[in-house]
């Protein structure tokens, strides 16, 4: 795989993650569900994952940059595998709505898995890191840019929901309405 | 407040390492993953009345 093709792909991986978080918040709009403090965990590391496809982009791909999405990945696959484990009793409805059939979390876990696989298959391929100057950056194109702040601007995003949800003290266990549109009314 | 701290600090990583220098961007990673670590276990010990 040449250093074009692999940060072409890391670029696709931003968009990925991009889905991934419009997702959250389109469900979060459309259903009026509201995340719960385990679920912003979980969003926080799948915008994790996306400053290793970053500084692939900008100072080509490096094993090192691939260990930062992968550490990524596992927090947020051991953050979402907890709690699939806190509803996994029979008769327990689980947190909030089932999509396909998996509640979000179960969707979050197999997200997180599926992203240490093709991080693992990504570093399969040693000609990317065939040597560069480190010093040297990369000019990256609109393709990657726009990915870039599209998911910059997803994470900004998260901070005004969160501040609308929680308000200026602790997150609730189970939301179900915005703390600070609360105090306004 | 916590969550509102992690996703500023998130972005701010994220800022950095799209126009930023790549050292402070590997330290800015390293203390976000840190801080969610740290916000996970510490409402790990909560009771757990839904999703904590």
């Amino acid at each position: 795989m040449t250093r074009p093709l692999a940060v072409t792909l890391n670029a696709l991986g931003l968009y990925a993650i991009a889905f991934v978080l419009a997702a959250a918040f389109a469900a979060q709009l459309a259903l009026h569900e509201l995340p719960c403090p385990l679920c912003m965990l979980q969003r926080i590391q799948f915008a994790m994952l996306a400053i290793g496809p970053m500084l692939n982009i900008r100072y080509g791909p490096r094993s090192s940059h691939y260990a930062l999405s992968l550490l990524a990945a596992v927090v947020g696959a051991a953050f979402s595998m907890r709690q699939v484990l806190l509803h996994i009793t029979p008769g327990d409805p689980g947190y909030g709505s089932a999509i396909l059939g998996y509640h979000y979390y179960t969707w979050a876990f197999l997200g997180f898995s599926s992203a240490i696989v093709l991080l693992a298959l990504m570093l399969l391929f040693d000609r990317q890191f065939e040597t560069h100057d480190v010093r040297e950056q990369n000019r990256p194109g609109a393709f990657a840019r726009v990915a870039a702040w599209l998911v910059i601007g997803l994470a900004a995003l998260n901070i005004v929901s969160t501040a609308l949800e929680c308000g200026f003290g602790a997150c609730a266990d189970n939301p179900v309405e915005y703390e600070l549109l609360k105090l306004q009314r | 407040m916590e969550f509102i701290a992690l996703f500023v600090a998130l972005t701010i990583a994220m800022l950095v390492a799209w126009l930023g220098t790549r050292p402070f961007a590997l330290l800015l990673f390293a203390a976000v993953l840190a801080a969610s670590i740290g916000t996970y276990l510490h409402h790990a010990t909560d009771v757990l009345k839904l999703s904590f």
